[in-house]
């Protein structure tokens, strides 16, 4: 939750918010934020972010590049959308949440994060089965950390998997798969050459 | 008028004649005041009981309409007879209303209402108006900036002639130094071009506009309609009489060189935002030191303002101000960078889309405290958002934004006798006193110790030749009066008007628009002078105060103490009204001790007829007498609603209105308590710095002399709770039962008046 | 331009601005005709109970008006009036006039026997619908005309015959219609004012969910001595004293989802609301959530006297939603951005600042000699014909002052607009 203090000798410096605006998606609008905490607020999962998305814009336009591409708020987004519903100023925070995650993560500033474990076990099964599946996202996840690592986790989680299967909130048996998966996978793939193109890659 | 012929008219209806006795008040009036004609009638109010009236007043049997029925708040225009003065008994709110049916008290109430009605008509004639003399139409515009120039040209588009003075030596004002101006019609985003140009230009060639350059108004004497302003133009002094005058001096920013913390001097690079104009408005932004492009700019907002060191109120446009300066840096320059520092950002109502305008043009807000400016250019400050003391370096640039300091005085003339003008515009209300409203005055903390603030500099603008000082009246926060909300032409001086940041820190739009509602208050007060009646409130009062000379003691009393410094003193120190300035308050009819002030229909001896005409019950019969004068704008309305509302009110209470606490005499609440009434009440409005008497100071005038009241009281050995004033305001309906029913309960416990009967 | 065939001005909107605006009209000389939607003069401001900086009553200052308009001949009112169509240009409009029942005429005394005569009840419009009056009833204790209304349920249901009956003076007309009717005026004061933002449009703020989440409108009527609770600041879902209070500003305003536009006088109006809940309670404590407190000019010292009192708040933050607790209180979710902390925090009272609407929006505006921008405010055109003129809330977010001085503006340019010499 504290925050790590921001570097007091650096000068404020626009291009780093500049660099934003014009390249991550939606970053365009990022300068028309006025600080009010909506987002903030409305986030469901603000507690668990190094920065609200507020003060992550706030410190965008302060320059302070490292502080801002190395935190976990570009990756705990759950793209609930309730952000950008509720924007005074239509600031499309989630998109704009979505590609820093992509550009720190090309800029090489994301790996070490469990965020970026999960982004990636959230993505395998979802460019697998069209959806995602908790138990092999959960299980994919854990064992990204190691093979002891993950039998500790999925141990230490074991009561609350009973309960969800309990309450009906997670299935036993073969992952659900979405109608037309090979033509989701082709999508997928023609977007990673478009996107690939378009960075110039 | 000739012989005065009464007339008592009684309605019966709105359950006056079931709670009543009609004969018992007829008794009243016919035997007890000999009034020859007295009628009833099922509703006064409809077409026949007026046709009733007005067939009586027609043949010539009756001038004086005494009604006794509704309220006089109400049915006003009906019961308005031409050829005869219209008296009113409140019958209905103040007595069926709020007593109940068929009561003894109920009657002795009503029948005292009639007494009161009867006796006020025997010294009451019908005001005539005091016209003598030519007027003049001529509105006089004092400032040649937009709001004086924009006065002119509403004025003569209006038909009036126009004397400007501007004292520099051309128009425009600082507007002619703004390179563009914030945009104030849709789609309200980017800055729009500065048309002070093109208003010149139309002033200069109105033919009906007289523009006098380098000129000074070095007096003013006399009244609406008939001003007599002496002018210096260039050392040669000439007088015109003029109708009307607005005062458009404008404004002029605070002193920077007072602003050392925040880098002004230290550095050529820190500007104020008005040398900022001038720099934009000479193309591409070069700093002053070397010459090199400005790419980098932080503007710092409230350099002075709400600060209470410097000036405490917001100066209303530097943030927008900001906002067109950092979106003309980025129009000329792609890749500048421009910060706007501020504590709270002020884009009110459709400003807002400006500052939108501003963050799509890349413009960054920064919100906090500045700190410092240091002679590098760098900015120290609190980042409220980022929680840290981030140090702005690498700028360019700084601009800090200077707030408007009204010219409500005329800093570059000399002060005329600077200790008694001092008094003038020291003596007036805090707007930061402690909020002092019903049960928050207890419980709120106290104001600070009021900053001393300098008095302002120089000499007055019109230098009045009134009673009351040379200056125009102005707010402790160095702007020109109105304190009122609802009327913010109000003005202690009648006939002259102020407009524009003289008045409040506005924009130039804005300030176009106040100068046509200046222009219209001054265009009022000249056609009311001529026709010798009454401006705001009293509007159409042809009353006037008359003195009688014969018996003045040339105390200087009614002078001194008229809010709107009506009244001139002559050569021998006797007092002279100038009618046009008088706004019939009566405020010297209360001051004067020889009570020789009087109206046609309003006087010390019509109000002392009528609370002697009451008739008081001696100390057996049980039943207290109290005398209430209700100011007529809000206290005595108030007792009206409890009545609408059907609250009981104590029937020992006989209510006079009356026109302000100021008109009241003390002679009033001698004779009243001569007479036998056991208890008098003063109700009116709030005074002090929150004040809403309509006469600004009536009510406080009036709390005054009953401060003193106690002394006459002990020495006549009477109790000092016995005469009280209590502020009541109009949305007292409730309360008023209360205070008076508490106030009749506590007369009852010190015991009745011991002169009873005497 | 055919000339000048008519010198009347038309006012259009009884409120302050409009009332104003008539007045000044007509106290130099001009015929105007003030044509007002409501039974009752006054709008918006008579349904306040202080004004903000000094806390004095807006029916002050009515009173005065009243007064005015009661000696002036040249000034002619006419109630439950509005417009419906305008057509021609300056000097020569002709204003189509739609009328709508009062079921009450001119005899009326006020007397209240009809008030008495009934016991149905209809919602108290004037109190924002928050309690309930007689379906014959007089607006309010300060309303102008004095004249009573009877409501159209009544009428509708029969009860209307009973209210007639009750009245002694034939002043109950049942068979009166909706009509129209044309104005031949030289020139058109737009003062038609302001509606308050519809608060359940702000979903996430809950108005719905909890009678204790009220507008700021229904706060000055909850304070108000002639309001639903005599003037107590109470919890409307029960009744208790309401002493942990928060007012929400930008309910609305300054919001591209709802009113793009700041209203200008929330933040005021919100620090007035402070200064009543405690006036009456000593041991409340009153949190306002805000982007910027707007306290233009010299309404900065108002600021700065409710910053004085320790027991008000100011949170910098937009509250995000608002839940409702298990005990029934309203409890607000947010970020308060100064220190990063996310709350919820349980009230009594939440006070939605809600913003200006124009009234126009939705409904009929001049566009005729008139400029409607996009948010409803109506603005006079640019140029030397002009004969439309807006006053107050009608021409943009202004405070009362402000309106006052917007409508005194416009009475002198509709004189310049019928003086027959022309400009």
């Amino acid at each position: 939750m504290t925050a790590p203090a921001p570097d007091t000798t650096r000068k404020y410096d626009l291009a780093f918010a500049k660099w934003v605006y014009k390249n991550v998606n939606g970053g365009d609008k990022l300068s028309m934020c006025m600080q009010c905490g909506m987002c903030s607020g409305s986030c469901p999962i603000g507690v668990q972010m190094d920065y609200g998305p507020r003060k992550l814009f706030m410190m965008i336009r302060a320059g302070m590049k490292e502080e801002v591409l190395s935190s976990n708020t570009l990756w705990n987004c759950t793209s609930c959308y309730r952000c950008v519903v509720r924007c005074p100023r239509s600031v499309p925070v989630t998109y704009i949440l979505q590609d820093l995650a992509a550009k720190a993560s090309e800029l090489g500033y994301a790996p070490k994060k469990e965020n970026k474990r999960f982004a990636d076990s959230f993505w395998w099964s979802a460019r697998l089965f069209g959806r995602t599946d908790e138990r092999l996202v959960t299980a994919k996840y854990y064992f990204s950390f190691g093979l002891s690592e993950g039998i500790k986790r999925g141990l230490d989680n074991l009561k609350i998997a009973m309960g969800m299967i309990k309450a009906g909130r997670m299935h036993i048996g073969m992952p659900h798969t979405v109608k037309g998966r090979k033509g989701l996978q082709a999508a997928l793939k023609k977007a990673a050459e478009i996107e690939a193109r378009q960075s110039g890659v | 008028m000739t012989d005065r012929k009464p007339g008592v008219y009684l309605c019966k209806g709105c359950g006056i004649a079931e709670s009543v006795s009609m004969d018992a008040m007829e008794k009243v009036a016919t035997t007890e005041n000999r009034i020859p004609v007295c009628k009833t009638h099922d509703c006064l109010c409809a077409d026949e009981g007026v046709a009733m009236i007005k067939a009586d007043v027609a043949a010539g049997e009756v001038n004086q309409v005494i009604i006794g029925a509704c309220s006089p708040r109400v049915m006003t225009d009906r019961f308005d007879f031409d050829g005869a003065v219209t008296i009113r008994a409140n019958l209905r709110e103040q007595v069926v209303w709020s007593q109940p049916a068929g009561e003894e008290d109920t009657q002795m109430l009503a029948n005292d209402h009639i007494r009161m009605a009867c006796a006020q008509s025997i010294k009451t004639k019908p005001p005539l108006p005091k016209i003598e003399g030519e007027f003049s139409e001529t509105i006089l515009v004092v400032g040649g900036g937009v709001a004086g120039m924009s006065a002119a040209r509403e004025a003569t588009r209006a038909g009036h002639d126009v004397i400007l003075v501007e004292r520099t030596d051309q128009l425009g004002g600082w507007a002619r130094k703004w390179s563009e101006r914030t945009p104030h019609r849709p789609p309200y985003r980017g800055p729009v071009e500065n048309d002070v140009a093109s208003l010149v230009s139309a002033v200069e060639g109105d033919g009906r506009i007289k523009v006098m350059t380098n000129t000074r108004v070095t007096k003013t004497a006399g009244m609406p309609g008939r001003f007599a302003v002496t002018f210096n133009q260039g050392g040669t002094e000439v007088t015109e009489t003029i109708g009307a005058i607005v005062v458009a001096t404008g404004w002029r920013p605070y002193d920077a060189t007072k602003l050392g913390h925040l880098g002004y001097g230290a550095s050529p690079d820190v500007v104020t935002n008005v040398e900022m104009e001038a720099m934009l408005a000479n193309g591409g932004l070069k700093r002053k030191s070397d010459g090199k492009a400005a790419r980098t700019v932080a503007f710092v907002q409230c350099a002075g303002s709400r600060d209470p060191n410097h000036l405490p109120y917001c100066s209303s446009v530097c943030c927008q101000v900001s906002i067109k300066q950092a979106l003309q840096v980025a129009k000329a320059d792609p890749d500048a960078s421009c910060y706007i520092v501020y504590e709270e950002l002020r884009t009110p109502g459709t400003a807002e889309e400006y500052y939108r305008q501003a963050q799509e043009a890349g413009v960054i807000f920064v919100k906090g405290k500045v700190k410092s400016v240091g002679a590098d250019l760098t900015v120290t400050y609190d980042d409220d958002l980022l929680g840290n003391d981030i140090p702005l370096s690498g700028l360019d640039m700084v601009v800090l934004a200077t707030g408007m300091v009204p010219n409500s005085t005329d800093t570059s003339a000399e002060a005329i006798e600077p200790e008694k003008s001092a008094l003038q515009l020291k003596d007036d209300i805090d707007p930061e006193a402690a909020i002092a409203i019903a049960g928050y005055a207890g419980e709120a903390p106290a104001a600070p110790e009021r900053p001393e603030r300098p008095i302002p500099e120089g000499g007055p603008i019109l230098n009045l030749q009134y009673r009351q000082g040379p200056h125009i009246p102005m707010l402790a926060d160095g702007f020109a009066d109105s304190h009122y909300i609802c009327f913010p032409y109000e003005t202690r001086r009648t006939g002259i008007y102020t407009c524009g940041p003289v008045r409040r820190p506005m924009d130039m739009a804005e300030t176009a628009e106040d100068a046509a509602g200046a222009v219209l208050k001054a265009i009022q007060a000249l056609k009311n002078a001529s026709g010798g009646v009454s401006m705001h409130p009293r509007v159409g009062d042809l009353s006037f105060p008359k003195f009688g000379l014969d018996i003045c003691t040339k105390c200087r009393r009614c002078t001194v103490e008229c809010p709107f410094g009506a009244i001139d003193e002559d050569e021998k120190d006797y007092p002279i009204l100038n009618p046009a300035r008088c706004r019939r308050c009566g405020t010297c009819m209360g001051a004067c001790p020889v009570r020789t002030i009087s109206f046609d229909n309003y006087s010390p001896q019509i109000v002392a007829d009528m609370l002697s005409s009451v008739e008081i019950p001696d100390e057996f019969s049980g039943k207290p007498r109290i005398l209430v004068f209700a100011c007529e704008n809000d206290a005595y309305p108030a007792v009206d609603m409890a009545g609408i509302n059907r609250h009981q009110i104590s029937p020992y209470v006989r209510i006079i209105p009356v026109r302000c606490l100021g008109s009241v005499t003390l002679l009033w609440v001698s004779t009243a308590l001569e007479k036998g009434y056991d208890g008098v009440m003063l109700m009116g409005c709030k005074s002090g710095d929150d004040y809403q008497c309509h006469f600004v100071k009536g009510s406080a005038i009036a709390k005054e002399r009953m401060s003193k009241v106690g002394d006459t009281l002990k020495s006549l050995m009477l109790e000092a709770e016995r005469v009280r004033l209590e502020e009541i305001s109009i949305a007292d309906s409730s309360r008023v039962p209360e205070v008076l029913n508490a106030f009749s309960d506590e007369i009852v416990k010190i015991g009745f008046n011991p002169f009873k009967g005497f | 331009m055919a000339g000048v065939t008519s010198q009347t001005i038309l006012v259009v909107g009884g409120g302050i601005a409009g009332v104003t605006a008539a007045l000044e009209a007509a106290e130099t000389g001009y015929d105007v005709v003030l044509l007002e939607k409501e039974p009752t003069l006054g709008g918006r401001v008579s349904r306040f109970n202080r004004y903000f900086p000094k806390l004095c009553h807006p029916t002050c200052g009515l009173e005065i008006n009243y007064q005015r308009i009661k000696k002036n001949p040249r000034l002619q009112v006419m109630t439950m009036a509005e417009v419906a169509g305008i057509s021609g240009e300056r000097g020569n409009y002709t204003v189509t006039v739609k009328t709508t029942p009062r079921y009450v005429n001119a005899k009326c005394t006020a007397c209240g026997d009809c008030a008495k005569a009934t016991d149905m009840e209809v919602a108290n419009s004037f109190n924002y619908g928050l309690d309930k009056v007689k379906a014959a009833h007089l607006p309010h204790e300060h309303a102008y005309p004095m004249r009573y209304v009877v409501a159209p349920e009544a009428v509708a249901s029969g009860e209307g015959e009973k209210i007639k009956a009750a009245c002694k003076y034939g002043a109950v007309d049942l068979d009166e219609k909706e009509a129209t009717f044309d104005l031949n005026v030289g020139a058109i004061i737009w003062a038609t004012g302001w509606r308050p933002y519809d608060p359940q449009k702000l979903t996430s703020y809950a108005y719905d969910l909890s009678p204790d989440i009220v507008t700021n409108v229904e706060m000055e009527r909850l304070a108000a001595h002639d309001g639903p609770t005599h003037g107590k600041i109470v919890r409307p879902s029960n009744g208790e004293p309401a002493k942990k209070v928060a007012l929400i500003q930008c309910a609305g305003s300054r919001d591209l989802n709802h009113l793009p536009y700041c209203s200008r006088i929330c933040c005021l109006g919100s620090l007035k609301h402070a200064a009543y809940v405690r006036e009456q309670y000593a041991d409340a404590t009153v949190d306002i959530y805000y982007i910027d407190i707007r306290a233009h000019d010299k309404l900065e010292a108002f600021y700065n006297r409710l910053r004085r009192d320790p027991q008000v708040n100011f949170v910098k933050s937009k509250p995000a939603h608002i839940i409702v607790g298990e005990d029934g209180r309203p409890v607000l979710c947010g970020e308060r951005t100064i220190d990063r902390e996310i709350y919820k925090e349980p009230y009594d009272l939440v006070v939605l600042a809600t913003g200006m609407e124009p009234s126009v929006v939705g409904g009929f505006a001049p566009t005729v000699g008139a400029v409607v921008d996009d948010y409803g405010f109506v603005l006079p055109e640019i140029g030397d014909g002009e004969g439309i003129f807006s006053a107050g809330v009608a021409g943009g977010p202004f405070d009362v002052s402000m309106s006052a001085q917007s409508a005194t503006a416009a009475a002198l340019k509709a004189i310049q607009a019928v003086r027959a010499d022309g400009a």
